[in-house]
């Protein structure tokens, strides 16, 4: 029983880390712009999809295909603020969420022109060779999943706390003529922002998709998840994100191992509408009453 | 009666359509598709566009209306209309308890409860396979007959849902024109303020959540035994979005525009169908370039264009007149 | 007896007490005044009376019913109404649309009746609109009855606000800052509908910054400050109260005589 529960652990752990990547990305472009991402699980779908693509048959060499899918995705990102999000600013929630959803159908279109309907793997990058924990295994790739996302998630700390690049960002979020003001370029910003989040979603495949396998419209449901995660964790604090990530992870393998698996993406829900209901503002948000 | 010139238009062309072109493809197939999705966008657009409450769930219920009627009348036997009422009273009991949690939310909070209630229903369409036929459907679904009058053409459920749009939209225009529907789009405007005016805003939503419930819902039992076969593919995450799609297309906060946003919401993929491997691609593209340029809606904006123009030639002909 | 009777009234949020220990009674008939600096919590009392926000302590009493615990739509069905600092419009909505929400509590039809447009509909709309209409006469708002309330200057937007509670048939009014940003024509014309509106039978009570305006409308002034009472009584008294004048009104009593 304790090696089984180990083991969903483990799993849980691993899918939460890229559901917390995902979370992140939303949460970035929430606080930066006050837009919900919808087309943020396509970016995870990119990374992968345009990597594995690059090095198929006689194409180029892995190490150098990483680095280019994930410039690729940002680049996506860039272009989504640019020409959908930008040009529509000061537009209702509702509209902008259907323009975010608009761009995920329209980038789920493109891959689907590129690459067809086949699920596509990648190689693990370092072996398939099972590391035993008590009776509990983990591949390798587990560990570049869990260890990779950690480094990226410290790293999006330090940014936002460190460096006046990250601050300036923060500062356009918190009240964007202000920022202006004083100076900052707002509109520079926002693609960083977006670079940004695309450039998390992207590393989150890369690292994710040898487990997991993808295709064109892997980024659905991953899409979803991060944004329950973000709502779990409270929206717009990126830590709570990162935090609902790996807690949505760890419900989702514990349901399906010892409840359910064909019932364990409800499971997963179930619990986030709970923790809405009695807590309006997700486990880490701040309860916010409205002033009149 | 200028209240209601805009649906006897709406009832000119739904009845003129079929009689010009009697057996064609468009009017009869796709047809009763747009005036079943104008059914639900109209129920959509009282709660999202009226009332300000975002539901990206909707789907759900329009689920639960077509398979508590079609398991009542395959699995047991039931009078179709029997049936639907009963899909009725669940959807209704459903809503009912759900409706008071869920729009204490607000925003994106609210926008991830509905969500989330929608995927939880069709996981269990999914799932509850012993009831619902899971992932593979559920089929040999009894058609309906009105008295003794079988809708067992095309056209014959033309005529079906044709009706049910027009009393659907004539009930949504009757609402939004009165003290209750005041209170829907107030609440959308201001929440205390709605609340300092006397309004129970908790009760206002909650009923009118329940009421597009209930008319998803009936829009479901028709279409389960329209179609004879239905499966939860109908009633998922991107059927909510598609419907909230109608609604924001053709215009927020306007009956007429839901009506539209369906219709081209439906027409649109059909067209689509010719640029093949594209299609998916240039749905997207569409539909982020009309939510750019035109974000209060197609139909809404279309309307001001005129109604802009109109004002323009009156002042001009005024002008003349001074002169 | 009073209208309107507050005592012991506490509220804080986190660490900021915004009401302390405050008692008052507001007679009926009046315009009864609380004034104070930013921050006193003037709007604090407010949405405290309206029952937005729950007191952690004391009691309200209106009409000898207790107002804590009650929603702000019981409230409102009390006979308190109120406009608000921030504009709280139903932008949303024209302005003959904004005023009838104000006659909810004066008609009864629910969801059923209107979806069916029962013939009991069209009575109750047409008196809604008459009595919206006699609503914005009083504020002198007659000309804009067609239009879009979005598309309104900020001055006539306060009076709106205004035509809209008197629409709920109030016995108590709250005002929050409804000279705030006017010029003084329209500061003027404010006074005088304060004061028509008081002698309706409708008693008033006023947060104002503008001094020269709480004087000469006022028959009572309660202080704040610091959420608790520095003083209270007529005008007279209030300006020439040796705390009020050190701690808050200073030179400005002199102007605004
Ligand atoms: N919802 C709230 N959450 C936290 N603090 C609040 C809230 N509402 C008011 N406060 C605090 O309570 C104190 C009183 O505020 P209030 O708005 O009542 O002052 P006021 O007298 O109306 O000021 P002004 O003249 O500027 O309108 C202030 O310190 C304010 O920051
Ligand atoms: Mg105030």
């Amino acid at each position: 029983m304790f090696d089984q529960i180990l083991q969903f652990v483990l799993t849980g752990v691993t899918v939460g880390a890229t559901y917390a990547l995902v979370a992140l990305g939303f949460s970035i472009i929430y606080n930066a712009s006050d837009v919900v991402n919808f087309a943020q699980g396509e970016f995870v779908m990119m990374g992968a999809m345009s990597a594995i693509a690059m090095s198929a048959g006689d194409g180029i060499p892995v190490f150098l295909s990483l680095p280019l899918a994930v410039l690729v995705t940002i680049g996506v990102g860039i272009l989504l603020q640019r020409f959908a999000i930008a040009p529509a600013r000061g537009a209702s929630v509702v509209t902008t969420i259907i323009i975010t959803i608009g761009a995920s159908i329209f980038l789920r279109g493109v891959a689907l022109l590129l690459w067809g309907k086949s699920i596509f793997a990648m190689p693990h990058f370092s072996g398939e060779q099972p590391i035993h924990i008590g009776k509990a295994t983990l591949l390798p790739q587990n560990l570049w999943v869990m260890g990779g996302a950690a480094f990226l998630v410290l790293g999006v700390h330090w940014f936002f706390n460190h460096t006046t690049l990250g601050k300036a960002i923060l500062a356009c979020s918190c009240n964007r003529t202000a920022a202006q003001l004083v100076g900052i370029n707002v509109g520079m910003m926002m693609l960083i922002a977006y670079g940004l989040s695309a450039f998390l979603g992207a590393m989150a495949g890369i690292l994710v998709t040898p487990i997991t396998f993808t295709s064109y419209d892997a980024g659905v449901m991953l899409g979803l998840k991060g944004f329950s995660a973000a709502i779990l964790g409270g929206f717009g604090n990126p830590m709570g994100a990162v935090a609902g990530g790996i807690l949505l992870g760890l419900i989702e393998s514990l349901a399906a191992g010892l409840i359910s698996s064909g019932y364990k993406d409800a499971i997963g829900f179930i619990i986030l509408l709970l923790v809405l209901f009695f807590r309006p503002s997700g486990l880490f948000g701040k309860a916010t009453s409205e002033r009149v | 009666m200028r209240r209601l010139a805009g649906l006897c238009l709406l009832a000119t062309i739904v009845v003129v359509l079929p009689i010009l072109f009697p057996d064609n493809y468009y009017v009869t197939v796709v047809g009763v598709t747009a005036l079943l999705h104008a059914i639900l966008a109209v129920s959509l657009n009282l709660l999202m566009g009226y009332a300000g409450q975002i539901s990206l769930g909707h789907a759900a219920f329009f689920g639960i209306g077509a398979y508590t009627s079609a398991i009542l009348t395959t699995r047991y036997g039931w009078d179709p209309w029997a049936a639907i009422m009963a899909g009725l009273a669940l959807t209704g009991l459903v809503s009912f308890l759900v409706s008071r949690p869920i729009l204490r939310l607000k925003g994106h909070y609210l926008a991830m409860a509905t969500l989330g209630l929608g995927i939880i229903i069709n996981i269990i369409l999914v799932q509850g396979d012993q009831l619902t036929g899971g992932p593979d459907g559920l089929g040999g679904i009894p058609t309906l007959s009105l008295f003794g009058w079988a809708l067992d053409t095309d056209l014959r459920w033309y005529w079906m849902m044709g009706a049910t749009l027009l009393g659907v939209v004539w009930l949504a225009l009757n609402i939004i024109d009165s003290r209750s529907g005041r209170a829907l789009r107030a609440l959308h405007g201001s929440e205390v303020a709605a609340e300092m005016m006397g309004i129970n805003t908790t009760a206002a939503k909650t009923g009118v959540f329940v009421l597009a419930a209930l008319i998803a819902s009936l829009a479901g039992g028709l279409f389960c035994h329209q179609q004879s076969f239905i499966s939860p593919d109908s009633f998922n995450f991107f059927f909510s979005i598609e419907l909230v799609t109608m609604v924001v297309l053709g215009g927020m906060a306007s009956t007429y525009g839901a009506v539209f946003g369906a219709l081209i919401l439906t027409l649109l993929p059909e067209l689509l169908v010719v640029f093949e491997d594209f299609e998916v691609m240039i749905f997207g593209a569409i539909l982020m370039l009309m939510m750019i340029f035109l974000p209060q809606g197609l139909f809404v904006g279309l309307q001001n264009l005129v109604l802009r123009w109109l004002n323009r030639r009156r002042s001009a002909a005024f002008g003349a007149v001074g002169e | 007896m009073a209208l309107l009777e507050v005592e012991a009234l506490t509220k804080s949020f986190g660490g900021v007490t915004a009401i302390a220990d405050l008692s008052f009674d507001v007679p009926p008939g009046q315009v009864y005044s609380v004034i104070g600096p930013n921050g006193a919590g003037k709007t604090t009392l407010f949405n405290m009376l309206s029952g937005i926000y729950h007191p952690d302590d004391g009691s309200i009493r209106f009409m000898d019913q207790g107002v804590v615990g009650r929603q702000p739509h019981q409230v409102a069905a009390l006979g308190v109404s109120r406009t608000f600092q921030n504009l709280q419009m139903f932008f949303n909505m024209s302005v003959l649309d904004n005023v009838m929400v104000g006659c909810h509590l004066r008609t009864r039809t629910g969801l059923f009746s209107a979806a069916l447009r029962l013939p009991r509909i069209k009575r109750e709309e047409k008196l809604s609109r008459q009595w919206a209409r006699e609503a914005l006469a009083i504020c002198h708002l007659d000309k804009f009855i067609g239009q879009e309330a979005g598309s309104l200057p900020y001055g006539v937007l306060k009076r709106l606000e205004i035509a809209r509670a008197l629409a709920v048939e109030p016995k108590l009014l709250l005002m929050d800052e409804p000279a705030a940003g006017l010029n003084d024509t329209e500061t003027l014309e404010m006074r005088k509908l304060i004061r028509r509106i008081c002698e309706s039978g409708i008693t008033v009570l006023l947060v104002e910054h503008n001094m020269g305006l709480v004087m000469q409308v006022s028959d009572r002034i309660l202080v704040l400050d610091y959420g608790s009472r520095l003083a209270e009584g007529t005008p007279v008294e209030i300006q020439n109260d040796r705390r009020v004048i050190e701690a808050y009104l200073g030179g400005e009593v002199q102007y605004a005589l």
